[in-house]
């Protein structure tokens, strides 16, 4: 194999880490590793936080370019769509990828059709449904 | 983040290979950087912290690398970034298994 990249500097933009480092000290034996393999880890969150939209609602896509994590992408910002689907609350990726905090907020499936975000040359049959949270959506 | 991950829309990425019968690891190495990824981002990362250390890879390196390529840059970095384990052990390790060789 190749060796690509030795880390010797880091990229990121200073940034706090108030959720610390947990360290169990458990090894996780073979069979601890086939569950989780198989069944994964959830992220789903009991809460009764009110949804910021409802199924049938047209949303945009915020346009944001954060310069840290976000599972926003960049061809669906600032590109309308309606909610289809309101699959719960959830913790927030975005924040939890800095190490932030939890955040947790609904997630919802959003259809957006193939010309809104293609233009007029995509076919008008083709949708694409992509689940976004709150944080990533606005009123259009 | 802006980042080489992020491809929807591009074009000239040429076709998509598919293999049939793939297995699931082309060779030991990513049998071996899998497990221990697997072992200490359970352990220690949510996996969205996870994705993005592999999100900050050079975007070069990054379209060049294969996936587990870059789940094993992501696991340096962590490593190195959350002070467990430091660049120059990582530099010492690979210089001790390159002697053995």
């Amino acid at each position: 194999m190749q060796r690509l990249s030795t880390i010797k500097s880091y990229p990121l933009l200073p940034f706090s880490l108030p959720m610390p480092i947990e360290t169990p000290n458990q090894c996780m034996t073979a069979q601890d590793a086939r569950v989780l393999l198989s069944e994964g880890l959830g992220c789903q969150v009991e809460s009764d936080l009110p949804a910021q939209f409802q199924v049938g609602d047209r949303v945009k896509a915020k346009v944001m370019h954060p310069r840290a994590y976000t599972r926003l992408p960049r061809y669906i910002r600032g590109k309308v769509g309606e909610v289809i689907k309101d699959h719960g609350v959830y913790v927030f990726p975005d924040t939890m990828g800095q190490r932030l905090s939890t955040k947790p907020q609904h997630v919802y499936s959003v259809r957006f059709s193939a010309q809104e975000l293609w233009g007029i040359d995509a076919s008008p049959k083709d949708s694409l449904y992509i689940d976004l949270f709150d944080d990533h959506l606005e009123s259009p | 983040m802006n980042g080489p991950h992020d491809l929807g829309g591009m074009h000239g990425m040429g076709p998509i290979p598919i293999e049939e019968n793939e297995p699931v690891f082309h060779s030991e190495w990513e049998a071996k950087v899998f497990a221990m990824s697997f072992a200490t981002f359970i352990n220690y990362f949510p996996v969205d912290e996870t994705r993005h250390a592999s999100e900050q890879m050079p975007p070069g390196d990054y379209l060049s690398s294969s996936y587990y390529e870059r789940w094993l840059y992501a696991l340096e970095l962590l490593l190195s970034k959350h002070s467990l384990v430091t660049p120059a052990e990582i530099e010492a390790r690979i210089t001790e298994f390159r002697n053995q060789n």
